[in-house]
Formats: structure tokens, sequence, C-alpha cells
């Protein structure tokens, strides 16, 4: 068997090498841009375990803060996998700072400003918005124009006469 | 040569700028623009399309004319930004992802390209206008068909409500103007893409750099005269496809600076006008199909740009109708090529008769000479 010769190798090695930063780069652009949309969440449970907070300011990532009073529900467009979030009660001035992760795949999450603050986690999870399947007669009604209804019995025989009158 | 004589080669060579010129100055005041709005334009739409049009210079060099077969790396490009809005990637982050994804299918078309306008030496631009279409069809049919079915999509947002294809229109918004906005200068009124201007002047920086290497040297020769380069041992067609190749590339990056800098992105039409918009600016700098620089580039984006923006608003005041200076640009689109391939024929004719007049008055005069000569021998003779 023939020896590849060094000067061969070395141009494949190059090459491979080149290969493995270009695809190496696109993942990183990737990894670091990948957008997120975070809804930010301010609303009690529903079993009571944590309550809605009257009045906070919330940024993320050092952008500009948006207010939300108890049952406001707002999002904010975030890229990369790491945040901060900056939360700033009204009632008392405290100022609480948390850094999470958002999953490379996840288009959108769902973050619980009462559950962070009431130190409850997972305060932030995966975002499914919900699907309401209708019922077959109501997806009928949807679907197609009603069948024209026969006319009921005996009523043409009672306005015959009055017509002809 | 007399006053009369340099002042009408002066008008031929540069009648497409001077036509230009004065359309667009008279154009300025009907318009009722001011001129900060005029300039704040141009020097958007300089950061918009400078590359775009910069990826011709190679091919003209290569003495392949006006590469009109840019429009597949400007498809390509389009592949690229689909894949970073389909997959979420937004920023310059989405811009590169673009780059990074396009440049493979760039390399792919242009060697396409390049292969087939080695096929037919001497007709490359009608060759490439038409390879145009084609690929285009080729990709209506990988964007329509197998994007979402052989090509997973992740986004529905942009996947037609069939569940494959790509929606008609896509928003950019993910990547809109992030290249401009990362750095934006404000000088005295203007606001000036600080980011896409330098790397429009990487660009050139690169092209100065590249006429003057090896490969550089071999494109002009060949543009020259292929047969004289290739007895002189350059690789014409290798060389021919690298021109090509290298064209493809920069239209894939000057598409995506494009398109982000508009922030929407017409799926299936966006590239169609990317060539001809792209050949009428350097044609309108002054370039013909076989001489171009960079500076007439600029002046080319300059000049077709400040018309585009004065003549709609001059044609609603003067004839009552924006849509005269719709038509107006579509005109003088397509005009000023016509214009330019007319007065690029004309010249070449006349050089040839002019060449053709020497040889004559040369072959004249030695006859002449050979004749004096011969008396004189016989004279001496005698």
């Amino acid at each position: 068997m023939s020896a590849v010769p060094a000067s061969k190798t070395r141009k494949m090695v190059v090459r491979g090498l080149l290969l493995v930063v270009y695809v190496g780069l696109a993942a990183f652009m990737l990894l670091i841009g990948r957008q997120h949309t975070i809804l930010i969440d301010n609303k009690s449970a529903e079993d009571g375990s944590y309550e809605a907070i009257d009045g906070i300011l919330v940024s993320v990532d050092g952008k500009e803060g948006a207010e939300y009073y108890s049952g406001d529900r707002d999002k904010a467009t975030v890229q990369g996998q790491s945040h901060k979030i900056r939360i700033e009660v009204f009632s008392d001035g405290t100022v609480t700072e948390k850094t999470f992760k958002v999953p490379l795949w996840e288009d959108m999450t769902i973050l619980s400003v009462p559950k962070l603050l009431a130190g409850i986690e997972p305060f932030n999870e995966k975002f499914v918005p919900l699907t309401v399947v209708l019922p077959a007669e109501d997806q009928q009604q949807y679907t197609s124009l009603p069948a024209e209804e026969p006319a009921a019995e005996g009523v043409l025989e009672e306005l015959l006469p009055v017509l002809s009158q | 040569m007399s006053a009369q004589k340099k002042l009408g080669r002066f008008i031929s060579e540069y009648a497409v700028v001077i036509i230009f010129t004065v359309i667009t100055v008279a154009c300025i005041k009907p318009s009722g623009l001011s001129l900060t709005y005029i300039i704040q334009e141009i020097i958007t739409r300089l950061g918009r399309n400078s590359f775009l049009v910069l990826s011709l210079l190679l091919p003209i060099f290569a003495g392949m004319g006006l590469n009109f077969g840019m429009t597949l790396g400007a498809m390509a490009g389009q592949i690229g930004l689909i894949f970073a809005v389909d997959w979420g990637i937004a920023g310059w982050q989405g811009l590169v992802f673009a780059v990074l994804v396009g440049l493979p299918v760039s390399l792919l078309l242009g060697w396409v390209c390049g292969a087939v306008m080695n096929k037919a030496k001497g007709r490359e631009m009608v060759t490439g206008y038409i390879l145009a279409f084609f690929i285009n069809g080729i990709y209506q049919f990988v964007v329509l068909y197998m994007m979402g079915s052989v090509i997973p999509l992740r986004s529905a947002a942009i996947t037609l409500s069939r569940g494959y294809g790509v929606r008609n229109t896509l928003n950019l918004e993910s990547v809109r103007q992030s290249l401009d906005t990362l750095l934006m200068l404000k000088i005295g009124p203007f606001m000036v893409p600080g980011a896409a201007f330098i790397v429009i002047a990487l660009l050139c920086v690169f092209i100065v750099w590249f006429k003057k290497t090896k490969l550089g040297q071999d494109m002009r020769a060949v543009g020259q005269d292929m047969a004289v380069a290739d007895a002189a041992g350059i690789p014409v067609e290798r060389t021919r496809i690298v021109a090509i190749l290298i064209s493809t590339v920069l239209a894939c990056i000057g598409q995506i600076i494009f398109l982000q800098n508009m922030g929407n992105l017409a799926t299936y039409n966006a590239h169609d006008q990317t060539g001809f918009f792209a050949v009428a600016a350097i044609l309108v700098g002054g370039a013909s199909v076989t001489k171009a620089n960079i500076p007439n580039v600029f002046v080319g984006v300059i000049l077709l740009h400040a018309m585009f923006i004065v003549s709609p608003l001059a044609g609603q005041r003067l004839f009552g109708s924006a849509m005269i200076g719709e038509y107006f640009r579509q005109f003088i689109g397509y005009g000023v090529i016509a214009l330019s391939l007319v007065l690029y024929a004309w010249r070449s004719r006349k050089a040839i008769d002019n060449a053709r007049a020497g040889l004559r008055q040369g072959a004249a005069g030695s006859s002449g000479a050979s004749g004096a000569v011969d008396a004189n021998n016989k004279g001496a003779a005698k």
C-alpha cells in the first residue's frame, strides 16, 4: 500500500480543521444568538401557595424595566441562554436579582415573579399554549353550513287557505 | 487632439453619468425634499446597496462582463436568512449565521455558474441572465415544496398554513438593521451606519489587495485576452470560475446586508431585481462591460438612488401621480442598461474601425516607402 504524502495529509488536516471551525462558528452563533420570549407573570397560584405582588418593576438583562401590578403578564425578548432578572418591589423598595437559564430550543418560557420572590423552584418553565378542542357538533357548526331544514308538516296546509284569500 | 474632439470623447464616455446627474439635479426642486433628507437617504442606501454592487467588479476584471448571475448568490443569502429566522437567531449573530449557511450554497451555485459561463465564452451576460431564471426555478421548488417537508422547518410563523413551504413574506424583525445599528454614528444631522460602512470598506481593501495578487493579475490577463493568457500558462477556465465564485459569495453577503436593512424578505421575488439594479448602478457610475473600478460603484449607487428618492415625488408634483415616478424609475433602470450596452457596442465598433483605418494607412505608407526604396535602388544601379 502506497503511503500518503505528508503534504497531502497536512492539507487534509488543515481542511478538516477549517471545517470544524466553520461548523463551530455556526454553532456558537446559534448559542449566543438564539432568541427566546420570556413571559413575565405576576399572578397568584390557584392553590394559594404564593400571592401576586401589587406593584413591581421588572427588568431583564439590564434592559428598560416594566411595571407590573397584581394579575399582570407581559413579555420580554432575550438572546442566549443565561439571563439576569431584577425585581424592585414598590411597597418596601427591596431589590431582588436572580440568574436563570432558558434551554436552547425553548422558544417561550413563563417566569413567575411571585414564585421567584417566594423562593419556589423552578420559577420558570416552558410555556405551553392552551389548545382548545371543539366538540364534534361545534366543529360541524363552523365547518359547514346547516342543511336546509324541511318545512314542518302541516304548516303549508294551514297557510294555503290564508294565502288563497 | 482638438478641444471639440476631447469634449466629444468625454461626453461619449460619461454619457450615462451626465444624463443621470442632469435628471437627478433637475428633479430635486420639484420633489420638494430637503437636501438633508436626500443626503440621509443616500447614506442609508449606500450602506444597503454598495456591497452588492461591489460584487460585480471581479467578473468585469476577468472579462466576463456584468455578472447577472449574481442573483444566484442573492438566493443563497436568502436561504441563509430563512434558516436564521426559522431557528430564531437574532441580531448580528443571525446575520453571521445566515452568511455561514448561505456560503456553501453560494459556492456551489457560483461554481455551476462559472462552469456554464466557460461553455458560453463571449456570451456571459445573457448566459448569466438566463441561468438566473433557471436557478430561480430550482430555488422556488426548494423553498416552496421541499422546506417543511424534506428540509425541516421549526417555526410555524414562517411555514405556509398547508404545513410545508415558506410564506410569501418573511418578517426579519429579529435581524432587522442589526448591522446598521451595531455602530450608528451621528455626524452632524446625519445618522451613519458605521458597521455597514466598515464592512464595505473592508471589501474595497480586499478588492484592491486582490488585484495585486497573482490570481488578481491572472484575472486581468484573462480579461484582456484569453488566448494570450492561455499561451502564458494561466489556467483561463479556472481563473474565470474563481472570479464568478467570489462574485457569487459576495452577492450572497450583499443580499443579507441589503435585506437586514429592509427588514422583510419577499421570499419568492426579492432576488429578481438584485442583479438588475446592481448592474444599473455600476453602469450609472460610469463603468462599462469591460472597465470598472471602485469609484464607479459609489458614484453609481449615489446617482441611481438619488434619482430613486426624488423621482416619485417629482412625478407626483409635476404630473399629479406618484406612479409616474415609479414608471420613470423602472424605465430609467432598464434604459440605462440598454444605453450603456449600446454605447459599449458603438465604442467597440468604432475602435475596430479606427484600428482598421490605422492598419490601412500604415500599409499604404509602408508600400509607398518601399516603392521609393525600389526607385532609389534602381537609380543607384543606373
